[in-house]
């Protein structure tokens, strides 16, 4: 474990490094944009993404928000122990971060299996067309941040893990939460 | 620092809580709409500034976050 600290006021290292952020930039612009075309879509169509967005259920929404919020400040805080060289914290709250991105992907599939036992398919209407590609899509990116926390949290009883690793592993879990943000009030609340 | 970790996201939860609540009294309307959009971007740079620790990153980072959080307001609603 080697927790050296890195000055992240210079502008070349952010949190988790300029590498993660150039590509967290990339993942929200690419996101924003989807987002964006999809609220231009739904003012040329507001009767069928009205209709499509009682179609789902915001409770699944409002659960997955939670959870990935949650799982969030788990990851915080296991960046936070780390800092202080306390190994069993730093173990267990990634274990709570991993725990709660299961738990997001379990609603996401309950969410799924309800929208393909109803019909709702890829294809069904625009609405659904993005429903399926952005939260599909965002669901990749969970499960590509559960395989990395995983990594972490066998890596550290075999080689030592940088400080940068850890932080770089944080801001692409966190950047899960950043998108989830974004498509929660657009796919579910707005239309 | 713990706590203030625990702070903001008790915060972030409240948000969601209002945003949701906001969301069943909508009726179309559109500055409803984009409060309920502004609470999220709120919430999208909490999660930056605290979660991600932007706050403590070069202005640089921080300025971006936000001016993209309100590009994506303004666009959105254009």
């Amino acid at each position: 474990m080697n927790s050296t600290t890195i000055n992240h006021k210079s502008i070349y290292y952010p949190p988790g490094g300029i590498l993660m952020w150039i590509i967290i930039y990339l993942e929200l612009i690419t996101f924003g944009i989807a987002l964006i075309a999809m609220v231009y879509m739904g003012d040329s169509e507001p009767e069928v993404f009205h209709n499509s967005k009682l179609l789902l259920n915001p409770t699944y929404g409002v659960i997955n928000t939670v959870v990935l919020l949650t799982s969030g400040l788990f990851m915080a805080l296991s960046t936070y122990e780390f800092k202080l060289n306390n190994n069993v914290k730093f173990k267990k709250y990634i274990g709570l971060t991993i725990l709660f991105g299961l738990l997001f992907l379990i609603v996401k599939s309950i969410e799924y299996y309800a929208k393909i036992n109803a019909g709702l398919y890829l294809g069904y209407n625009t609405f659904f067309n993005f429903y399926w590609l952005l939260t599909l899509f965002h669901v990749v990116h969970v499960i590509v941040g559960i395989v990395i926390l995983s990594t972490l949290y066998f890596k550290r009883k075999t080689k030592k893990l940088e400080l940068v690793d850890v932080e770089a592993s944080a801001a692409f879990w966190h950047m899960c939460d950043l998108i989830w943000l974004l498509l929660f009030p657009i796919i579910y609340l707005i239309f | 620092m713990k706590k203030q970790l625990l702070y903001t996201w008790i915060a972030l939860i409240i948000l969601t809580g209002i945003v949701s609540i906001l969301s069943i009294s909508s009726e179309y309307n559109i500055w409803i709409k984009m409060l309920i959009l502004m609470v999220s971007l709120i919430k999208f740079i909490g999660v930056s500034f605290y979660f991600m620790e932007v706050k403590k990153a070069h202005i640089f980072w921080k300025f971006s976050i936000i001016l993209f959080a309100a590009l994506f307001l303004i666009i959105s609603f254009l």
